[in-house]
């Protein structure tokens, strides 16, 4: 009678770690896949190609709003001491950079003055003007 | 009974060891498409020929007029692609550019009426080398080529009305696809 108990007991914890062992594994695989989307890389891509096609479809006189609180939870401590230089504009050129070690540029073809400014907050207000 | 106890060693042995090779593709088949999604640049190239299309459409006709700048008394003006890139406020000239090249390609053919098989205003801008990318059927050995946009609209002009057709191009491939 007791050596079934033991047996039963046994199987049992056998079968938690198991449960368990697999559950740590999940956890490690989605957590890759959400680094992988939510990386500085991928990030400054699509930013920047969403900025360049903002402006491009925009018109003078247009005042416009950019959440980049993903941006900013990506590498938060690194964004909270450069968030001004994260989003830079030079002529028809926008260049978004959330890390020391890289950056990705992308450029728009609507000739118009982008006057903008960011807040630490994680936002882009930009305003679009004549040249 | 030792003969029983043996056998089900072995199977869980063998169970446990599939079970690893079972982890072991999993975690392979993620890492792979993960890299494949990943590793591929965002292709927003057919957005923004659509939003060069409707931009140049914007500058052509206003309020469905013709821009005066095209058309007046009924006179085609024929160099109105030197100014065009002024008027229109286009600026196709990038740091960006591969090797110094234009990225970007468009047409204008303004017609007298449907069916009309020859334009009475054609104009174009941009890189010409590009043209052939929106002739080209499209498939995954042209991915690097230009991604196009067609645009068709009516537009009138001193009360005369005209069929109007935007083409536009857009090439920047180191940008949008693995090359």
């Amino acid at each position: 009678m007791k050596k079934l108990v033991k047996k039963r007991g046994e199987l049992l914890i056998g079968n938690v770690i198991f449960i368990i062992l697999n559950l740590i594994f999940l956890t490690i695989l989605v957590v890759f896949i959400i680094k992988q989307g939510s990386g500085a890389v991928s990030l400054e891509q699509s930013y920047s190609k969403q900025i360049a096609l903002i402006v491009d479809s925009a018109k003078p006189g247009m005042k416009i709003e950019v959440d980049m609180q993903q941006a900013r939870n990506s590498n938060k401590e690194w964004y909270d001491s450069n968030y001004f230089d994260t989003v830079v504009f030079t002529d028809n050129l926008v260049t978004v950079k959330l890390s020391e070690e890289s950056g990705y540029s992308y450029s728009f073809f609507n000739d118009v003055k982008v006057s903008y400014d960011i807040y630490p907050e994680g936002k882009l207000l930009m305003v679009v003007s004549e040249k | 009974m030792i003969l029983n106890m043996r056998a089900k060693k072995g199977t869980d042995m063998m169970l446990s060891m599939y079970w690893f090779f079972i982890l072991f593709l999993v975690t392979a088949a993620v890492v792979y498409m993960v890299g494949l999604f990943y590793g591929h640049p965002y292709d927003v190239r057919e957005l923004e020929a659509d939003i060069l299309a409707n931009s140049v459409v914007d500058c052509i006709i206003r309020n469905g007029e013709l821009n005066s700048n095209i058309i007046s008394g009924g006179i085609f003006n024929e160099n109105f692609d030197s100014v065009f890139l002024e008027v229109c406020n286009f600026n196709f000239d990038s740091e960006d550019s591969f090797q110094g090249e234009i990225q970007y390609y468009g047409k204008v053919d303004i017609y007298s009426g449907i069916g009309v098989q020859n334009p009475d205003f054609e104009m174009k801008f941009g890189n010409l080398n590009i043209a052939s990318a929106c002739v080209i059927d499209s498939g995954k050995d042209f991915e690097a080529l230009a991604k196009c946009s067609k645009k068709r609209v009516y537009a009138t002009s001193s009360g005369e009305q005209y069929f109007v057709e935007v083409t536009t191009a857009v090439k920047k491939g180191e940008k949008n696809v693995n090359v």
